[in-house]
């Protein structure tokens, strides 16, 4: 992509074009874990969008001042792994000790996303697409609501599906990846939006 | 070659030293967290859940907000370990009677009753059991593939290969139950720890006895556990035609043992040889 695409541009892509969850098939593991109850899946969305943001600033800063500058960008992928897995448990000790209340909404959540593929992804997209730090920062908040935005779709239909009569041997996971491939198909007609 | 050595580790230094000065210099943790905090310190930390929490530190905030929950979810690895359970005592302020909590896991089924056909498929008791109800002549035996052994958590239940059954080795077990939900024919049951004897059968059809047709050292009815009891523990129940324990009369005396022609009972402590009978 154009290194000099508008941030609109990148924004909107990120949100239902180029969708996290139903058009890059990343992060699927939080996806179907969490989506059973509205209440948990928009702490998830949260929390994942905020670890995207700070994952997204850090990398692209260390990217653009000491990767290239150094002639080493094929480091990027152990680095970026490093750096987010540090940044997470930062920001898990920093909430811990500062916002008992939000420790105890969204805290278990922090573990479980540290390494996800769909944050080490946006940071290696923003690589890829050589995005400037404003870009980059722009880019991972249109993924985190992106993802934010079809878990919320997806714990709805789940929560209706957890009362509708369904095959006993589809209920539970079988029934949502089904549903989630409907979604995904749903998705592709944005495909021809940019 | 040089510069990729030096920043990788220089990054990786960085960011261990930011973790710790993030770990000693932020502001010390909130009063609530710090109770739970000390709690944990006193738990296994195997995260198994058996408990029902997801994680010993899920557990440890609500023991610290309620220490009732310690008596209606025991940590069975808890009750266990001396020093957990004392280091447990007197982080929440409790008295633990261990032996009206510890409990053991029990498979009421001895096993070679005949099978319906061979069975080749999915091995798993879930999968043989949604197949015609299980490949054995007793309805309500054990199948013998193992998901109890997969979900042991201590390794407690072995399979008697000959007799296809699933046996808890009680000095093993911890109590914690994990088998008992997994069974899919609901066989395996918690026992206080101090049970003498345990019944290895678990027909449930009224007035059809399990050993004319179903198995082949099934309960035959001939009330022998049932007289030969001194302490009126045994009671006969007549639409099942088969024993019902109270085990709290119970003196461990062993006449029941004796008496059953077919080796129903057994002593809680000696379940364990029917691994290799």
């Amino acid at each position: 992509m154009n290194n000099t695409a508008s941030l609109i541009t990148i924004f909107i892509g990120m949100v239902i074009i180029n969708n996290m969850v139903l058009t890059k098939f990343l992060g699927l593991c939080p996806f179907f874990g969490v989506s059973k109850k509205l209440a948990n899946a928009i702490s998830m969305g949260v929390a994942v969008t905020l670890v995207m943001l700070i994952a997204s600033i850090v990398t692209s800063v260390i990217y653009t001042f000491i990767l290239i500058p150094f002639d080493v960008e094929f480091m990027n992928i152990i680095i970026y792994i490093l750096v987010i897995a540090s940044l997470v448990q930062i920001v898990e000790i920093v909430i811990r000790r500062t916002n008992i209340v939000l420790y105890n909404a969204l805290g278990i959540y922090l573990p479980l996303i540290t390494t996800n593929c769909a944050v080490l992804g946006i940071t290696l997209i923003n690589a890829t697409n050589n995005y400037s730090i404003l870009q980059s920062i722009v880019s991972a908040l249109g993924a985190g609501i992106g993802f934010t935005l079809v878990l919320v779709i997806m714990s709805g239909i789940r929560e209706r599906l957890e009362i509708a009569e369904i095959p006993k041997s589809m209920r539970g996971l079988p029934v949502a990846f089904i549903t989630a491939a409907f979604l995904a198909l749903a998705f592709m007609g944005f495909s021809g939006l940019l | 070659m040089f510069w990729t050595i030096l920043i990788l580790t220089a990054i990786g230094l960085l960011c261990a030293v930011l973790i710790i000065l993030a770990y000693r210099f932020l502001p010390k943790e909130p009063q609530s967290l710090k109770k739970a905090e000390k709690i944990n310190e006193n738990l296994p930390g195997m995260n198994c859940g058996a408990c029902g929490y997801p994680g010993c530190f899920a557990y440890a905030q609500a023991l610290s907000n309620d220490k009732k929950v310690f008596f209606s979810n025991t940590c069975a690895t808890v009750l266990q370990d001396e020093k957990m359970l004392s280091g447990i005592e007197e982080a929440l302020d409790i008295k633990v009677d261990k032996s009206s909590l510890k409990k053991k896991a029990v498979v009421a089924c001895s096993g070679n009753c005949g099978l319906i056909g061979s069975y080749v498929g999915v091995e798993s008791c879930k999968a043989a059991n949604k197949l015609l109800g299980g490949f054995k002549r007793c309805p309500y035996g054990c199948l013998g593939l193992g998901d109890c052994v997969d979900v042991c958590p201590s390794n407690a239940i072995r399979i008697n290969i000959k007799n296809r059954v699933a046996v808890v080795d009680p000095d093993r077990c911890t109590g914690c139950g994990l088998c008992v939900k997994e069974c899919p024919r609901n066989i395996i049951s918690l026992v206080p720890a101090e049970t003498k004897v345990v019944f290895l059968c678990s027909y449930k059809d009224i007035r059809d006895i399990p050993g004319r047709e179903k198995c082949e050292s099934g309960c035959i009815g001939c009330r022998k556990c049932y007289k030969a009891c001194p302490n009126e523990a045994i009671t006969w129940n007549k639409e099942t035609a088969m024993p019902e324990f109270d085990l709290s009369k119970c003196d461990g005396c062993g006449a029941c043992i004796e008496a059953c022609p077919l080796g129903k009972i057994v002593r809680l402590s000696d379940v364990a040889k029917k691994i290799n009978e």
